[in-house]
């Protein structure tokens, strides 16, 4: 028996002789090509995601701009922002709500490390969305610019394909 | 071939074709839909909408369909199984049944049955209970808000769509959408009843619940309506429904008002799809530019102007017929 | 005015006295330190002079705790401070919830972090903090939470009646912009009663305060409010300047008021985006978002960046603006001038729209007065009343511009107001680029180590949300002792529960967008 996606479609093997890493292969292409965020705002971080949704920077360019406001209908969950412990039980919920494969893009320093809320003392913020949820791609920033945040969504991509869409920028060292 | 044939009945052939055509068409329709409104609603927006997938993005549906077949199959805990499991797949009952009457054609329709918009009304209705199983199914507060309001929302919009088509059938004496489209040889009906035309438009929008009327999906209130808890192909097949919903909206005004598959020099099947979809357009184009309206104001927008207004032109049009 | 608040208050305390304090060092012009005894006699006596409870503050001095009450007017420029002694081991005052509706919040506030009771008060749940935390936070000691207090805390439980079910908006929600949690208890469609539930997005910024010295404080400011950081930051840095008496070069001054004008455009932009989207018109949330990445081109390049500006410094700016940036504002100016008739035809000529928001969550004068709501939304309620025309600070007081208010108070009003704001400040900013003077951008003066002399600084400002109140308690060192932020959105929320009972769901939606909330300024 073969499982497409971590408890995707399960389909016997003798029923269906597909060669299933073709199916998988297509299936992946498609996945990155319609990344669904969830509508998901934290803090000011969410501001900088709704500039890369809009006419400027268009993220449905790469057929990720339909946001979900339900998780069931969600692929991305974009943390942009602080996570307080309050939000933290939410978070999760929310996270588990949403039905595989499902990704994290943990947006800004806050949801990366707690970013600039760190003090000796602090009582309220998860240092660090990884805590609580897998993350897959981190962008960082205080907060990331929306080209940024495309770039994350690249590499999202990449993750998800194995391949990049555009050359990526030339590393200087 | 020909004894296959006679043994079941060319009748039955004939049937099975059309509906696997009419399958075919519908998932072609909603695919080609959704590109549209994407790229409608970008350019809109000041923006260019689904562009790297394909080229003009035109992929990009399939990918989307391809990754909600993908997703993981995902049911609830708390939900009402049997109701949540059908509500998606009876919402397709009455769209198939709807694509089997409609004149795409002079040749080509599934079935010329005489009773035709009646069989088209009494299965759309069948719609509400497909949203009523999802929203109460679902156990989500929000769901069951959605499909409550759809259901008085559905309610009161098919009195005025009825009332706005009956003119036309007293025209024509007849409930064939066939001869209905036959009898625009001259002038279509839009000319004769404009008030018709526009009472049945808006109904129409309102039973599709798009904005301004999409109260039942309202995203800043209600998430997403009645199909909140829905995931991957159940979200896709009322997805799918909605689009076509949208499509048989359009196909039916174009029957009874713009002449359907009439027009020259071209084919009338291009006439008829380019109607249709202009229609289409014009939806979407309400969506984008306008704001949602209250529920009271929404029923009373049907019970104290559409219904009177339509009853009264009704009035007018059995007269003159009279004289 | 002073004056006879003085005398009439003096007569009604007796034995206190009423001290008159500097109002250019303090923020304040009388102060008196009451008795528990006193203290609903004194709120009553301002309740009936038509003053509001501006601000509820509670300091801890170690050896006691001290509850601030400043008392503010609409009509006159007249601050009274009224402290209040309590024993920290044993730690009640009596609540005036029953004469100011807003304190009904700022006592809950003070009760989860200074675990100060309060007498008569009906819910003492938590509002901002969770089960999880047994301290409490702004207490200097960490005093733990007892079990009993514990429990009386956490007690808020929404219980389902009979023909009532509750409806959860948010945390996660698409119409409260952010992380806003509202219970809301309804019959049908219709809303019997809303609870808000804050803290989701509670970041510590007054617990920061006192670790960080006044420079390091700076760039929190910016991520309280994020779509108006400019008037944060202002505030935070002319209270810091009036707290040490650092002077101000007149070229900063004017380049403040176009900066802080320019985002307070971008944040009403926003919420008219927003506010449409939450109606249901989603492309205007596109328009307004072009016109802010237009701002956003001016600002990046002399701030730094896009969105959380820290652009002000004490005694000065950080960069000085070229002729690009004079340049390209007046070019913004006209190309939004263009863009309002676009918007005026598109939503306030609509019909929906007007039908959705007209006559909806109406907020009288007099209730505006006792939940101490304030900026467009109090003016939507039809009391002129606006900061940089009554306290101006940087170069306010130079400038021409008149205070739109509404005369039904209802949300069609407060767009109203808000589109009329944001033509004042277009006028505004050509006037200040018109004069916009030569020289220094910093002064010379400023200490590069700041320890403001020991005392206490009430000083607000303007935001695009209403009124900002800094509370700042100096003990000489170069941390402040105490912080606190009075925000606008705080106590603009707290009019929501009166404003959407009996209504819609639908309008509850519409009544909260039109409020304005920006969630990490409440929470803090
Ligand atoms: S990373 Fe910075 S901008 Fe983003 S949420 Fe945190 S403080 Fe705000």
């Amino acid at each position: 028996m073969v499982c497409l996606g971590e408890r995707g479609v399960c389909l016997e093997k003798e029923v269906f002789p597909v060669k299933f890493a073709v199916v998988e292969k297509v299936l992946d292409l498609a996945r990155a090509n319609s990344i669904w965020p969830m509508t998901f705002g934290l803090a000011c971080c969410a501001i900088e995601m709704m500039s890369t949704a809009m006419s400027r920077f268009d993220l449905d360019r790469f057929g990720a701009g339909v946001f979900r406001a339900t998780p069931r209908q969600a692929d991305l969950m974009i943390v942009s922002g602080t996570v307080t412990k309050k939000m933290a039980p939410v978070l999760v919920t929310l996270y588990e709500q949403m039905p595989s494969p499902k990704w994290v893009l943990a947006m800004g320093n806050c949801a990366i490390s707690g970013g600039p809320f760190v003090f000796e003392g602090q009582y309220n913020v998860i240092e660090g969305v990884d805590l609580l949820v897998p993350v897959d791609v981190y962008v960082p920033g205080c907060p990331p610019r929306p080209e940024a945040l495309l770039e994350g969504f690249l590499k999202l991509e990449e993750k998800i394909t194995g391949k990049r869409r555009f050359p990526g920028p030339e590393s200087r060292w | 071939m020909e004894q296959i044939g006679n043994m079941i009945g060319w009748e039955t052939v004939k049937m099975v074709v059309g509906l696997v055509g009419v399958l075919v068409f519908v998932v072609l329709n909603a695919l080609i839909l959704t590109w549209a409104e994407r790229k409608v609603a970008g350019h809109m927006q000041r923006r260019i909408g689904p562009k790297e997938v394909g080229p003009y993005g035109l992929i990009q549906p399939i990918a989307d369909a391809l990754k909600l077949l993908g997703k993981e199959i995902l049911t609830p805990r708390e939900v009402d199984k049997p109701l949540y499991y059908l509500a998606p797949m009876i919402i397709f009952v009455p769209v198939l049944v709807s694509f089997v009457v409609i004149p795409f054609d002079a040749s080509l329709q599934v079935m010329d049955i005489n009773v035709g918009i009646l069989v088209i009304l009494a299965f759309s209705s069948l719609s509400v209970f497909s949203i009523l199983m999802a929203g109460w199914g679902s156990n989500n507060k929000y769901a069951l808000i959605g499909a409550i309001r759809s259901i008085a929302q559905n309610i009161a919009y098919e009195i005025p769509l009825l009332l706005a088509l009956l003119p036309i059938i007293m025209m024509t004496n007849s409930f064939s959408l066939k001869s209905i489209v036959e009898a625009q040889h001259g002038l279509w009906f839009v000319v004769y009843q404009p008030f018709a035309f526009l009472i049945y438009f808006i109904a129409g929008v309102a039973e599709t619940n798009r904005t301004p009327f999409d109260l039942p999906e309202a995203e800043s209130e209600l998430v997403a309506g009645y199909h909140t808890e829905y995931s991957g192909m159940r979200f896709a097949l009322f997805f799918l429904a909605e689009y076509t919903n949208i499509f048989i909206v359009s196909a039916i005004a174009v029957t009874f008002f713009l002449g359907g598959y009439q027009g020259p020099f071209l084919p009338g099947i291009i006439w008829f799809l380019l109607k249709s979809y202009l229609l289409v357009f014009v939806i979407m184009w309400l969506r984008w530019t306008y704001p949602r309206v209250r529920f009271d104001q929404l029923l009373n927008i049907s019970w104290k102007a559409l219904i009177p207004l339509s009853f009264i032109n009704l009035l007018i049009t059995g007269g003159l017929l009279k004289l | 005015m002073v004056e006879r608040i003085k005398a009439e208050l003096g007569a009604t305390l007796k034995e206190t006295p009423v001290g008159e304090a500097d109002y250019r060092e303090r923020g304040y012009h009388l102060f008196a330190e009451v008795a528990s005894a006193d203290l609903l006699n004194v709120a009553r006596f301002f309740d009936e002079r038509g003053f509001y409870l501006a601000a509820l503050i509670c300091v801890d001095y170690k050896e006691y705790l001290e509850l601030v009450y400043i008392f503010s007017n609409h009509a006159s420029l007249c601050k009274v401070k009224i402290t209040l002694k309590i024993d920290p081991a044993k730690p009640v005052a009596p609540t005036i919830s029953t004469v100011f509706d807003c304190a009904y919040w700022h006592e809950r506030e003070i009760r989860e972090f200074f675990g100060v009771s309060f007498d008569g008060h009906p819910n003492m749940t938590y509002l901002f903090l969770h089960e999880g935390i047994d301290f409490y936070p702004l207490r200097k000691e960490k005093i733990p939470v007892s079990d009993e207090d514990k429990k009386a805390l956490g007690a808020f439980r929404p219980g389902e009646g009979e023909d009532t079910f509750f409806v959860n908006l948010g945390p996660q929600h698409p119409s409260t912009h952010g992380v806003l949690r509202v219970v809301l208890k309804m019959d049908g469609e219709y809303i019997e009663d809303a609870q808000p539930v804050l803290g989701y997005l509670h970041r510590m910024h007054e617990k920061m305060a006192e670790n960080r010295s006044y420079l390091q404080f700076l760039p929190n400011t910016g991520r309280m409010d994020y779509l108006g950081p400019m008037a944060f930051n202002l505030g935070y840095v002319t209270a810091v300047e009036r707290l040490c008496g650092i002077p101000v070069p007149d070229r900063a001054n004017y380049v403040r008021v176009i900066l802080t004008e320019l985002n307070r455009l971008s944040s009403h932009l926003m919420w008219l985006g927003a506010y449409l989207a939450d109606l249901g018109a989603l492309t205007p949330f596109l328009f307004v978002f072009d016109d802010r990445e237009e701002i956003n081109d001016i600002l990046e390049p002399v701030t730094g960046s896009r969105l959380t500006y820290c652009y002000f410094r004490f005694g000065g700016l950080y960069n000085d603006v070229d002729d690009a940036f004079v340049a390209g504002t007046r070019a913004f100016i006209e190309r939004l001038r263009s863009r309002f008739s676009l918007y005026e035809k598109l939503v306030g000529g609509n019909v929906i729209f007007t039908n959705r928001t007209r006559g909806i969550g109406v907020i009288t004068k007099e209730r505006a007065r006792k939940q101490a709501v304030s900026g467009p939304v109090l003016r939507g309620a039809g009391i002129p009343m606006d900061i940089r025309k009554s306290e101006p600070c940087a170069a306010y007081g130079e400038m021409d511009f008149d205070v739109p208010v509404g005369t039904r108070g209802d949300a069609l009003d407060m767009y109203q107001v808000r589109i009329r704001e944001m033509e004042n400040a277009l006028n505004i900013i050509e006037q200040a680029l018109a004069r916009l003077p030569e020289g220094p951008i910093m002064t010379e003066k400023a200490p590069r180590k700041l320890k403001p002399p020991k005392g206490d600084l009430y000083h607000t400002v303007e935001t695009p949300r209403g009124e900002l109140g800094i509370y700042i308690v100096s003990d000489e060192s170069d941390k402040p002792y105490r912080m606190k932020w009075r925000v606008p959105s705080f106590s603009n929320l707290m009019i929501f529960p009166e404003l959407a009972k009996g209504n819609l769901l639908a309008d509850a939606v519409a009544i909260l967008g039109s409020l304005d909330l920006v969630i990490p300024e409440i929470d803090r």
